[in-house]
C-alpha cells in the first residue's frame, strides 16, 4: 500500500493514491482527486492483467465451459459453474431432478460460507477493530480468527463433498453432477454444520458489536428474487426501484462499458445509472425469504436499515447470510434422498440463452450462443465486481468529503476501507476484456 | 496431510499443473515427498508437526523469469511487496504465515523457495525460462530437505 503526498497547494487540490489495494481479491488501485472540497475524480483502477476467458471458451462444448469458467475465481468457482450450467440447461430445455436442484443450492451454501467467513473475519474485521491486517488481529483475538478458519473449513468441506475438491470443483455438468453423494456422506457433514451454525450466530453478534463509520446514501440495489426462497440459482432480476425482469434478460436493463482507467468493464443501467449488488442488496430485497434463523438474526442486529444505506454494514449482511447458508445447508442435508441418476441426459441445440445466479459478491450473469455443432460461438460473462465498480466510485465521491479534514494517511485508509466493504474480487472482474487480433496490413 | 517419513522438513508444493509455470513447484518436488497444497492456506502451516521447519515452494512473480529465490519467513513478512506466489485469490503469503504464527502453539518457521514465472495461462508445460531453470529450482529445494 502506498500513500501519495498531497498536491500543492493543499487547499486547492489534494490527491489520494492507494497504489495497491490490500485485503481485496486481486490487484487494484484507487485514485481520488479533490479540488476545493469537492471530488473531481474517483477512479477504482483495476490493473490486473486481462484474462480473456470469454475468448478461451469459444469453440468448446458446454461441459468443458463449466470446467473452464470455474477457473475464473478461486473464491467463487461454484458461482461461475452455476450461472453457466443453468444457461445451458435453459437453452437445451433440460429439466433437472429436484434433488439435483437441492444439491446445487447446497453447493452454493458451501461457497457462501467459505467466502463470507474469509471476508468478515480476515479481510474486513481488521478495519473495524483498528488492525492493519489479520496478523495483528490474530495475535490479539485468537478466538475470532479461529472462528473464521472453522467456518471456512466447513464451507470448503461442503464444496469438496459435492465438487471433489474445494477450489475449482470438477463435478458440475449439464443436467446435474458427474457424481452425487450418498445420504450418509452428507450426514457426515452435519456435526461440522451444527457447529458452524452456532459460530454463524456468534458472528452476527460479533459484527453487531462493531462500530461502523457514519455514511448514508440511497443506492439502487439489484439482486435476484425468488417467490419462495432466498435467491441463489433461480428467480427474477429485481431492484428497489421497480425493475423486475427474467434472469436471462440482464442485457435488457444493463450494459457494459470500457473506461480508460480499468482493465475490467464497468456496467450501468441503460440510463447510465450505477447500481449495487451483493449481500446488502440481497438481504434488503429478500429479507422476507431468509431462513427463519437468519431472519431472527437480522432482527436481532437492528441493522436492516443500516445495511441498506451504509456500505460499511455489508459486514452485517454477510453475517446474516452466513446463518442463512448454514441453516439451509442443514435443512437440505436432512431432507436429502439420493437421486436415481446423477444427471439428466441432454442434447445440445443451436441458439442463445442467458442466466444469472447469486455469487457471494452478487449477481453473476452469463450469456452464451451455441452453434449448430453444439459448441460455444460467443460468450458474455459479467461478474458482480465489474457491475459494482461504478457504484463504488460513486460512493467514494460521496464519502470522500467527510474525511478531507483528516491527515492524508488516515483519510486514505478510510477510503481504502470503504472499498473493502464491497468485497471486490478484482481477479474475477478482469477476465473479460475483449481480445481483438487484426491483420497487420490493415 | 502427512509428513514424509524421510523428510526432516514439512515440504509444501503449491501451484496448479494446468496453469503452465504455476506448476513449477509440483514438477520440481517430484519424489521429494512434498505435500501438494494447490493454494497455500493457513491450515497447511498449522498442520506442520511440532518443531519441523517448513519449506514452501511455489512459482513467483516479482523476480526475473527462471530465477530462483530463497527467503526466510521473516523476510517475507518484512517485505510483503517482494517476490510472492502468483495468487490473487486468497490471503497473501505474508498474512498466511503471520496468522499461522499467531494461532499456532508451535513455532512456525522456515523458508520460501520460489522460481520466477512468466506464463500462468491455461495448459500444461512450463515456459522455456522456467523449464531451463527447473534443475536449479529443484537443487535449491533439495538443499533444504
Amino acid at each position: 500500500m502506498t500513500h501519495g503526498m498531497p498536491h500543492a497547494p493543499e487547499a486547492v487540490e489534494r490527491q489520494f493514491d492507494v497504489g495497491q489495494l490490500t485485503r481485496v481479491e486481486g490487484e487494484g488501485s484507487l485514485t481520488l482527486r479533490v479540488r476545493d472540497g469537492a471530488v473531481v475524480e474517483a477512479h477504482l483502477g483495476i490493473f490486473e492483467a486481462p484474462r480473456y476467458f470469454e475468448r478461451l471458451i469459444v469453440g468448446r462444448e458446454p461441459d468443458e465451459v463449466i470446467d473452464i469458467v470455474a477457473r475464473i475465481c478461486g473464491i467463487c468457482p461454484v458461482a461461475y459453474q452455476m450461472s453457466a450450467v443453468h444457461a445451458f440447461e435453459a437453452l437445451f430445455g433440460v429439466q433437472i431432478d429436484p434433488q439435483i436442484r437441492a444439491l446445487r443450492r447446497l453447493f452454493y451454501c458451501g461457497e457462501w460460507i467459505e467466502s463470507h467467513a474469509l471476508h468478515i473475519y480476515l479481510l474486513h474485521a481488521p478495519d473495524f477493530l483498528g488492525y492493519p491486517s489479520a496478523i495483528e488481529l490474530a495475535r490479539d483475538h485468537r478466538a475470532v480468527v479461529e472462528r473464521a478458519l472453522t467456518m471456512k473449513r466447513t464451507g470448503n468441506a461442503l464444496v469438496a463433498k459435492l465438487g471433489a475438491r474445494p477450489i475449482h470443483p470438477l463435478t458440475v455438468r449439464v443436467g446435474g453432477f458427474s457424481r452425487v453423494p450418498t445420504r450418509d456422506e452428507l450426514l457426515a457433514l452435519r456435526p461440522a454444520l451444527d457447529e458452524a451454525l452456532a459460530t454463524a450466530q456468534a458472528t452476527v453478534d460479533f459484527v453487531t458489536g462493531l462500530t461502523a463509520p457514519e455514511f448514508v446514501r440511497e443506492p439502487r440495489l439489484v439482486s435476484l428474487r425468488h417467490p419462495d426462497e432466498y435467491p441463489m440459482n433461480e428467480g427474477r432480476i429485481v431492484s428497489n426501484d421497480g425493475l423486475d425482469i427474467p434472469l436471462g434478460s440482464w442485457r435488457e436493463a444493463f450494459a457494459e462499458d470500457q473506461v480508460a482507467w480499468s482493465n475490467a468493464l464497468q456496467a450501468r443501467t441503460h440510463a447510465g445509472e450505477v447500481y449495487l449488488l451483493g449481500p446488502s442488496s440481497r438481504v434488503t430485497l429478500n429479507a422476507a425469504r431468509l431462513h427463519p434463523l437468519a431472519a431472527e438474526a437480522l432482527a436481532r442486529t437492528g441493522l436492516a436499515e443500516q445495511i441498506r444505506v451504509n456500505p460499511y454494514w455489508s459486514i452485517a449482511a454477510r453475517a446474516v447470510e452466513l446463518v442463512h447458508a448454514t441453516a439451509e445447508a442443514i435443512d437440505i442435508i436432512d431432507a436429502y434422498q439420493r437421486p436415481d441418476r446423477a444427471f439428466t441426459p441432454w442434447q445440445p441445440r443451436a441458439g442463445s440463452a442467458g442466466w444469472a445466479t447469486e455469487a457471494p459478491r452478487g449477481l453473476l450473469f452469463h450469456h452464451y450462443e451455441i452453434d449448430e455443432r453444439g459448441l460455444v460461438a460467443h460468450a458474455q460473462i459479467v461478474p458482480p465486481t465489474s457491475q459494482n465498480q461504478a457504484a463504488i466510485e460513486a460512493d467514494l465521491t460521496t464519502f470522500a468529503p467527510s474525511v478531507l479534514a483528516l491527515p492524508q494517511a488516515e483519510a486514505t485508509l478510510r477510503l481504502e476501507q470503504l472499498i473493502r466493504s464491497y468485497d471486490p474480487c478484482i481477479s474475477c472482474a478482469t477476465h473479460f476484456l475483449d481480445l481483438r487480433i487484426e491483420p497487420a496490413d490493415r | 496431510m502427512t509428513a514424509h517419513p524421510t523428510n526432516p522438513v514439512w515440504l509444501l508444493a503449491c501451484g496448479n499443473a494446468d496453469r503452465r509455470d504455476d506448476g513449477a513447484a509440483l514438477a520440481a518436488t517430484q519424489g521429494l515427498g512434498a505435500t501438494q497444497c494447490g493454494q497455500l492456506e493457513i491450515d497447511h502451516l498449522l498442520a506442520a508437526p511440532a518443531g519441523v521447519p517448513i519449506v514452501i515452494c511455489d512459482a513467483t512473480v516479482g523476480v526475473t523469469p527462471g530465477s530462483v529465490v530463497t527467503l526466510t519467513f521473516d523476510e517475507l513478512l518484512n517485505n510483503p511487496r517482494g517476490p510472492a506466489p502468483h495468487s490473487s485469490h486468497a490471503l497473501p503469503i505474508d498474512q498466511v504465515i503471520g496468522v499461522a504464527r499467531a494461532l499456532s502453539a508451535n513455532p512456525i518457521d522456515g523458508l520460501f523457495v520460489g522460481i520466477g514465472g512468466v506464463d500462468f495461462g491455461f495448459g500444461r508445460g512450463l515456459s522455456p525460462a522456467v523449464e531451463a531453470a527447473l534443475p536449479d529450482f529443484r537443487a535449491a529445494i533439495e538443499s533444504q530437505v
